[in-house]
């Protein structure tokens, strides 16, 4: 019996390595988090930190070395817990040589899905994907945003609670990204929880209620993106005004005292400042600089974002 | 610019190790293969098996006939030329068991049985042959000539190139002269049939010549096809099954691929995340390409039986054990290579090798029969060789399907055997 009141999946203290003695790697290093019911949770990280891994884990498909995973309450490996979850792989994890509809009543079957049952759920994936007027067309022939939008329904066709994502969107076009977001936001709404991977900072950004980064095997922060914020580069925007002249040296001290936060360089055509009240601070910037008699060639005002956040937290170093 | 795609080509070339086996290793090993068949370079020249049997017995004498009873020189001639024959380098002479020496030929225990009867005042023999060795009753034939040849002249060349020491030397030279007159009527080819060939029937091969030479008669040897005489087309069932059982293999190892596509493009994730187990998806691959291996095998004996004769409604109970086992045992072979690889190009190079060096070695290009001792006894490691014996027992020889039992049981066996390697191999791909 699957607990109602539990997270959707828990995960505590997990640790998974491959290999023995010298040769050991540590793909997942004390791994802790939860991703609650109804909730969309973005699971990140740079290459090789461990996402495939954990989702190979919370799929059944791989044993960790220690640590726990619960699904709705109950082990992962627990009888109940197979229908109760839907996998999406990163590939196209179809057969290109059936037709949209045997592939959806291939994995309805899988799922223990029949006759009526499985007609209905069907014809919902048919008209969820926007593909049932290419129903009876070989996968093959179809372009990669529908492939995905057709991979992403034979995950659901059972109805699971926890859906689990790897980098839905890979390879797509915008609009396909879009509407493959909108598919999942509808699925959302109908009570499902997931969890998805993806280099698409943006898209966790804009369609995840919180957020998991993973470094090393590590979990390195977690929390919606305003908390993480706070936790790492806080809310401050920063603000680039371009100038059309050079600055000179003797007018900087002036500018400079407007805040401690701006930052003009002699020689540069460009003033950095980090505003936490930009509507106030902004025009004070501004005004100073016309007064020193400088030209405004542009202003750019950025705020905060995850890929900054993400940055911060991972480094810029290359990790293939 | 043309240059580059050399190169490139060439830098792929260094790094794609299989690529390197079929071109230079594959076309070497086959030819290696097809030498060795055809210029017997391994092991022993092949040997005919036969079986003799002496049905020159004494005449009862009585005591009022004692001038025959001296005169009877026919069993110790027989004698004389059973012994040549065990003696003969080209026969492995089987025992006789007590099925009889027609029952040894029909069961494939020997090849050709050799019959010494008695003919008027002489030895004759009948060679009760299987039509399906091609060769066998030509050699036999020759032998069986010479051993005759031997015992009426003890003077000529003995098997070891000496002579007889009981021969006197103007005996001797009074055969050589005899040997050479009949030797040169060989050659100008005035042999002919004898009145008792007329009689032999049209599938026995008369052979016989008439002629006086000093002492020397032509040994009159019929050869009675006691096999395949009935066959509206004597090899079709060998060829039906030699290319069926080949592409059996090929089509196996095709589908066990599509286990490696699984898992190259993560469905094998997905399905292993439902409620699907792996020995579900095992057992599911190799049920379905067991009766794809059926339908197959069974289009093409249909094809053949409209085509070309083959009588498979006569058959019908063997062909389906023969038919069923080793599509099962393809099968396995299938799904064993596809969970030895890691992936699909691996899995075509190594396929392409095993299942054409199988082929060779067990029959389905060149019949076994031509092959040496050892190639033969090779082919028994390769499950070709049962399978095409199963099915010549089927439709060459006749036999019930109580007459299988070796070749069900050691492909039944395979069958098993590689299905669990397989599951096996497959744990790595259950869990990591």
């Amino acid at each position: 019996m699957i607990s109602s009141l539990s997270d959707a999946i828990d995960v505590r203290d997990l640790r998974k390595t491959y290999g023995r003695g010298a040769s050991q790697q540590v793909a997942l290093d004390g791994v802790a988090f939860q991703l609650r019911r109804g909730e969309r949770l973005a699971y990140l990280g740079p290459n090789g930190a461990g996402k495939t891994t954990m989702i190979r884990c919370l799929s059944g498909r791989t044993r960790p070395s220690s640590g726990e995973i619960t699904l709705m309450g109950q082990p992962i490996d627990h009888a109940d817990t197979r229908s109760a979850l839907g996998l999406v792989p990163q590939e196209i994890a179809l057969y290109e040589d059936l037709t949209t509809r045997e592939n959806l009543a291939a994995f309805g079957r899988l799922h223990g899905l029949r006759r009526r049952q499985l007609r209905q759920q069907v014809q919902w994936a048919l008209d969820w994907t926007g593909l049932a007027d290419r129903a009876n067309e070989l996968v093959g022939t179809f372009s990669g945003g529908m492939k995905r939008r057709v991979n992403l329904a034979c995950g659901v066709m059972h109805e699971p609670s926890v859906l689990l994502l790897d980098e839905p969107t890979v390879g797509v076009d915008p609009q396909s990204r879009q509407r493959i977001f909108s598919m999942l936001h509808e699925l959302n709404e109908r009570g499902t929880s997931i969890l998805l991977t993806t280099h698409h900072l943006d898209e966790a950004e804009s369609q995840c209620d919180r957020i998991v980064i993973v470094d090393a095997g590590r979990v390195v922060a977690a929390g919606s993106f305003d908390e993480l914020l706070d936790q790492t580069i806080g809310i401050d925007r920063t603000v680039h005004v371009y100038l059309r002249q050079r600055l000179r040296g003797h007018d900087n001290d002036a500018l400079a005292r407007l805040s401690s936060s701006v930052q003009v360089r002699p020689g540069e055509d460009v003033i950095q400042a980090r505003m936490s009240e930009i509507a106030m601070e902004l025009p004070r910037l501004m005004d100073a600089v016309l007064e020193a008699g400088y030209e405004v060639r542009d202003v750019d005002v950025q705020s905060p974002s995850l890929h900054h956040v993400f940055l911060h937290l991972t480094g810029h170093g290359l990790r293939d | 610019m043309i240059w580059q795609v050399i190169e490139i080509h060439l830098r792929r070339l260094r790094h794609n190790r299989m690529e390197w086996l079929l071109a230079f290793v594959v076309p070497i090993a086959f030819f290696s293969i097809f030498a060795l068949i055809f210029t017997r370079g391994v092991g022993s020249t092949p040997r005919v098996k036969v079986v003799l049997v002496n049905d020159c017995q004494p005449i009862e004498s009585t005591g009022d006939d004692l001038t025959h009873t001296v005169l009877d020189l026919v069993p110790e001639k027989a004698e004389r030329i059973m012994e040549h024959l065990r003696q003969a380098e080209g026969l492995r002479v089987m025992p006789e068991t007590d099925e009889g020496a027609e029952t040894m030929v029909r069961r494939g225990s020997a090849t050709i049985a050799i019959v010494l009867t008695r003919h008027e005042d002489d030895v004759a023999a009948r060679l009760l042959n299987d039509a399906s060795d091609e060769v066998a009753s030509q050699v036999v034939t020759a032998l069986v000539t010479r051993a005759f040849m031997q015992a009426d002249f003890p003077g000529t060349a003995s098997e070891d190139g000496g002579t007889s020491e009981a021969a006197s030397d103007d005996t001797a030279s009074e055969n050589q002269n005899a040997f050479g007159r009949f030797v040169s009527t060989l050659s100008t080819g005035e042999v002919s049939r004898t009145e008792d060939d007329a009689i032999a029937g049209a599938n026995s091969v008369p052979f016989a010549a008439a002629g006086d030479f000093g002492r020397i008669r032509m040994p009159k040897i019929d050869v009675v096809n006691v096999l395949g005489q009935s066959k509206s087309n004597p090899v079709i069932s060998v060829y039906a099954a030699g290319i069926a059982v080949m592409f059996l293999l090929f089509g196996a190892t095709n589908g066990g691929g599509m286990l490696l596509e699984e898992r190259e493009n993560q469905t094998l994730e997905r399905l292993l995340s439902s409620q699907m187990t792996m020995d579900h998806l095992l057992l599911g691959k190799w049920f379905y390409l067991t009766l794809l291996g059926c339908v197959q095998v069974t289009i093409m004996f249909v094809w053949a039986q409209f085509a070309f004769g083959l009588d498979l409604v006569g058959h019908l109970d063997g062909f389906l054990m023969m038919t069923v086992v080793t599509a099962a045992a393809a099968s396995s072979f299938g799904l064993f290579l596809a969970t030895l690889c890691q992936t699909r190009g691996q899995l075509n190079g190594l396929s392409v090798v095993l299942v054409l060096t199988m082929s060779a070695l067990g029959g389905s290009m060149v019949p076994r029969y031509v092959m040496s001792e050892t190639l033969r006894e090779a082919g028994l490691w390769t499950f070709n060789a049962w399978a095409l014996d199963g099915y010549d027992k089927v439709f060459w020889r006749d036999l019930p399907p109580s007459d299988l039992g070796p070749q069900l049981g050691v492909l039944m066996a395979t069958a098993f055997g590689l299905l669990v390697l397989s599951r096996i191999l497959a744990i790595r791909w259950e869990y990591s």
